[in-house]
């Protein structure tokens, strides 16, 4: 007797909260209907992103393809009449990433961030192969002030020997003068 | 030997070794930049710090300056030491700018890789960086001085190892600066090597700038196929196409470094306008129908004249298995050929070099370097393989002697003896000078022959007093030497002078000298060519063959006859006449042009094959990469295309032993694998000097000579002394010597964009006395007429090359292919001023 009270009870408690709840408000949400705003640091689709003077940050360097553990990104370097380096083209196989950020991690100019963009959904996976042009944006994504070019010392548009940070003026190969 | 303790490990090294090179032996690699095993120590750069605890050194000291000794006990990983290191590093990180991501250098860099591993990960130096202006140094080496770490290695290779002065050092202290006094194209013909020396990007490569990271290349070794040596080279390949080449180490034949022409010489297979389709009658067909048409054609042609209305002709470029494979085709179809050289004359001296090539006096490059007298007979070391030159300046540092008996306007980048005699005095001055220096009464063991040919040598009298002073002298230093080795030349000399330089061989090593001798071939594999050419038969006879109609098919494999054939007027019209001209390459040569049936061939780098160099060292290349188009070409720069195929694109081009086994069998062939190991067991059928090699891959890294066979022409043959008697060159006229140099002469180097680049203005070169009875000064312009019309070239005069010839390159620009029969003498009237 005492254990059947017991079971009813129980089944009544579950019942009651179960009620509660009809009246409470949800806190499901409705996607796509809803968008949540993800964090700035979330993973998902990477971009090429530009230095604060609009020129493309990425100076080819492969060291996000090989850093990159499943070997999704490919390209190519030349070099630009003005003397910069670049990616004459910039491949990432997005159907192969994990998302995994170490391409982000690598780069050393901050040109390949993830962005929390994720809804990139294709029936045909070559359309999960983007190039460069689809790559490409036109701000500086989460790092506003860094331009590599600046402190490199190598001869661009931004500057001449001794033009950048931190550099002295160029030692005079002919002269003992100072 | 010492014997001594490193880091707990005992190991014992010949005396002289520097504890650097005894620790590295038992595999331990002590940081190190401004020691490099070719150029040796100069103490410079003090990050090679390690911690000496017992013997007669103590504590902390430079190990690349320290010789082992007994009873050493050294730890590389001692507190004091390591720190030591840490802090050297970080000294020279100071100023070291930060750009590792537009250097070409990272990935392989030392200084990346000593800093990382040294545990300088933080910059705590906040002040000004020293920087730089860059210089422009020509095409091939690029200039960023902002990295340099003052290692001085660059200045030592090319000032000390090299010979040449235009790039060192200049100012003092933290301001030191490597480079020329002025912007300008680097001089030597070893500059490319910078780029791998530098220890950091300083110097890096120019034509492969920006393409990419030394972990993303397919790297595999290579050799050099762009003169006789086979220099040892590693082809680094990405997306398709070879797009670096550098120098592989190696004990026997090139040590450290290879040469420019060698490491940029590689551009042909990359070519854009490589022909990779088989055509039939110009039009582009599948390789298959390609074959089955020129079977067809084939047939019907033996059907009608038989078998001996087709001839074959090869190259020196060709792999040994595309010669052994045409030339079993010949034999069993019993075609014509096949030939490997065009001019009998040069047959017949690649034959007699290689057939006196004994083990007793054949060196290799490498053994050259230790010589203490070097006797150059007719070659020009820095234009026909300038590797030879750099050996010959290492033995020249060694306190060695040289001397070149040599027409031409010879410059090597040391001092040396220059006897500047006529072609035909070549063979005269080196016997005069080998006999002053031989006394025939020390001679021991010197058979009855050697004695008549001493003995047969003319008087010295014979030659003109200042000759004779000159022969004294030089003589007198050979005379003084213990390893005396004669380097002989093909090119320009006459055919007795291969088999006279082995005999002046023998004569010194009958006077108790360690007598070598050293060949230059015309070409990469003459040596296997003259291994395998048929006795009976010359180019000259087919070539008569074909203009009387015998001949009406010919098979072209690797071979440009109107490159390399002195008549290219007579050449063309031999080509009209042919029913069928079958062309087998890999570059779009102008006679491939011409072909009715063309069939693409792999190159070097995607077929591999074996060479055999003219020390008669045989060599085995393994495939760097698939034969395809390359990846940039295809898709015109942009990314690679978005469509998946299952064949490469531009990928028909076979190996020429697979292309000529296909053409001549009805039944399906088996692949190219098997059909190349088909060829090479059957070697031995084709010359039994090949019996003596192993399974391919049982050769060793250096390779292995191959033995010259056992008929090797007789020695001490006396007739050159005939040939003394018999020249005179028709009155007034001048000889056309036709030379070759370092760039724009030879075959594959010509399709090299950045070698093109060096190349120097097409001139011709002529003695001053000559120049002045012709009222012609340095730089006019002058026509010369030839038997096929004039040629004009620009004049440099000479006062050290000899009276009465004309040297003339065979410049990629000069078409110098007028000559009816060589040798060809001008005369006076033929040569007139072109007046501006
Ligand atoms: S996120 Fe990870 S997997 Fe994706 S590209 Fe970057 S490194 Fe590669
Ligand atoms: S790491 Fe950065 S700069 Fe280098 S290639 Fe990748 S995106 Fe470009
Ligand atoms: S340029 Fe390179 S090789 Fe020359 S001193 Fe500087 S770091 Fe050394
Ligand atoms: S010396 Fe000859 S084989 Fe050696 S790298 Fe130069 S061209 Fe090539
Ligand atoms: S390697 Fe020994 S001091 Fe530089």
């Amino acid at each position: 007797m005492k254990s059947a009270l017991e079971a009813i009870g129980a089944l009544a408690t579950g019942f009651a909260t179960t009620f509660k709840h009809l009246f409470r408000k949800p806190i499901t949400e409705e996607y796509p209907e809803y968008r949540r705003p993800l964090p700035e640091r979330s993973r998902a689709v990477i971009v090429l992103t530009r230095d604060p003077d609009g020129g493309e940050r990425c100076v080819a360097c492969y060291l996000c393809s090989a850093a990159c553990p499943v070997s999704c990104i490919s390209m190519q370097s030349a070099e630009r009449e003005d003397g910069r380096r670049y990616a004459r083209w910039f491949r990432i196989n997005f159907a192969r990433c994990i998302y995994c950020g170490l391409c982000e991690e690598a780069c050393p100019t901050s040109a390949i961030q993830l962005t929390p963009y994720f809804e990139t959904c294709e029936r045909d996976i070559l359309k999960l192969v983007y190039e460069k042009e689809d790559l490409l944006v036109e701000h500086s994504g989460k790092d506003k002030e860094y331009n590599f070019y600046k402190y490199a010392g190598v001869v661009t548009e931004v500057g001449d020997k001794g033009a950048h940070e931190r550099e002295e003026k160029p030692v005079k190969i002919k002269s003992n003068l100072p | 030997m010492p014997k001594l303790i490193i880091d707990d490990r005992e190991i014992e090294v010949p005396a002289g070794t520097k504890v650097i090179e005894a620790a590295e032996r038992l595999g331990i690699k002590i940081p190190r930049f401004c020691y490099h095993p070719g150029l040796g120590s100069v103490g410079a750069c003090r990050v090679c710090a390690v911690k000496f605890l017992e013997g007669p050194f103590k504590g902390v000291q430079m190990s690349c300056m320290i010789d082992a000794k007994d009873g050493m006990v050294v730890s590389t990983t001692d507190e004091e030491a390591v720190n030591f290191r840490q802090y050297v590093i970080e000294w020279l990180m100071l100023n070291h700018p930060h750009d590792c991501p537009v250097c070409d250098e990272g990935g392989h860099c030392l200084l990346q890789d000593m800093t990382v591993s040294g545990g300088h990960g933080i910059r705590r130096y906040l002040g000004l960086k020293r920087t730089y202006h860059d210089q422009y140094l020509g095409p091939l080496v690029q200039h960023e001085m902002n990295r340099c770490i003052h290692c001085y290695r660059c200045s030592r290779f090319y000032q000390e190892f090299t010979g040449y002065h235009d790039l060192g050092v200049m100012q003092i202290g933290s301001r030191t600066f490597f480079g020329r006094y002025q912007d300008g194209t680097l001089e030597s013909p070893f500059a490319g090597n910078l780029s791998d020396i530098c220890p950091t990007g300083v110097y890096t490569d120019k034509p492969s700038r920006f393409f990419g990271r030394r972990w993303d290349y397919q790297r595999s070794p290579s050799i050099c196929i762009n003169c006789s040596l086979g220099c040892h080279t590693v082809a680094s390949g990405r997306y398709r196409e070879v797009v670096r080449q550098e120098a592989r180490y190696s004990e026997a034949v090139n040590g450290y470094f290879i040469c420019d022409r060698g490491r940029y010489g590689f551009f042909y297979t990359s070519n854009e306008e490589r022909p990779r389709q088989a055509l039939v009658d110009g039009k582009e067909v599948s390789y298959d129908q390609a074959i089955r048409e020129a079977r067809e054609k084939l047939g019907e042609l033996i059907k009608s004249t038989g078998p001996d209305a087709v001839a074959c002709v090869s190259s020196e470029r060709s792999s040994l298995e595309t010669q052994a494979m045409l030339k079993k085709i010949c034999q069993t179809k019993g075609w014509q050929g096949p030939h490997y050289f065009l001019d009998e004359s040069m047959a017949q001296k690649v034959k007699s070099a290689s057939s006196r090539l004994e083990s007793g006096l054949a060196v290799s490059l490498r053994e050259l370097e230790s010589a203490d007298f070097i006797l150059v007979i007719g070659a020009d070391p820095v234009n026909e393989a300038p590797m030879l030159a750099l050996a010959m300046r290492q033995a020249q540092r060694r306190g060695g002697k040289i001397a070149v008996i040599d027409p031409r306007p010879v410059s090597l980048p040391f001092e040396f003896h220059h006897l500047n005699v006529t072609p035909n005095e070549v063979n005269l001055c080196a016997s005069l000078l080998v006999k002053t220096a031989v006394d025939l009464g020390a001679a021991t063991d010197l058979e009855q022959p050697g004695i008549e040919f001493y003995q047969a040598i003319p008087k010295l009298e014979t030659v003109s007093s200042s000759l004779q002073e000159q022969i004294a002298k030089v003589a007198q230093e050979l005379k003084e030497s213990k390893r005396p080795i004669i380097v002989c030349g093909t090119e320009t000399v006459r055919q007795t002078t291969p088999a006279l330089a082995a005999d002046h061989a023998l004569l010194l090593q009958a006077t108790n000298k360690q007598a070598g001798l050293f060949y230059l071939l015309p070409g990469a594999n003459s040596f296997s060519a003259s291994l395998l050419a048929s006795e009976d038969g010359s180019f000259l006879e087919t070539l008569e063959g074909i203009e009387n109609g015998t001949i009406k098919g010919l098979i072209l494999v690797e071979r440009d006859l109107l490159l390399h054939f002195h008549d290219r007027q007579r050449m063309e019209l031999a080509f009209e006449k042919l029913e069928l001209l079958v062309v087998l390459d890999y570059v779009n040569s102008r006679t491939q042009q011409r072909a009715h049936i063309f069939l693409p061939t792999s190159t070097l780098y995607e077929a591999g094959g074996i060479f055999i160099t003219q020390e008669g060292r045989l060599q085995v290349v393994p495939r760097a990469h698939l034969s395809g188009t390359p990846i940039a070409q295809v898709s015109g720069g942009n990314h690679p295309p978005r469509i998946y195929e299952s064949e490469i694109p531009g990928g028909e081009p076979r190996p020429g032993w697979q292309a000529l086994a296909e053409l001549v069998h009805e039944e399906p062939q088996p692949d190219e694998n098997t059909t190349r190991s088909s060829v090479l067991n059957g070697l031995s059928e084709l010359n039994p000097a090949f019996a003596t090699i192993p399974a391919i891959d049982e050769l060793p890294e250096d390779g292995m000579r191959v033995s010259s066979p056992e008929e090797s022409s007789p020695r001490f043959s006396l007739d050159w002394i005939h040939e003394l008697e018999r020249k005179e060159s028709p009155d007034k006229s001048l000889e056309l010597v036709l030379v070759n140099w370092t760039f724009s002469t030879e075959e594959l180097s010509q399709y090299s964009p950045p070698l093109m680049k060096l190349e120097k203005e097409a001139a011709v070169f002529m003695h001053v006395d000559d120049a002045t009875s012709l009222g012609l000064s340095d730089s006019d312009k002058v026509t010369i007429l030839l038997d096929r019309g004039a040629l004009e070239a620009s004049v440099s005069v000479k006062e050290n090359m000899a009276p009465g010839i004309i040297v003339m390159p065979r410049h990629r620009l000069l078409e110098w292919q007028k000559i009816e029969t060589l040798p060809k003498f001008v005369s006076h009237e033929e040569i007139k001023k072109v007046s501006v």
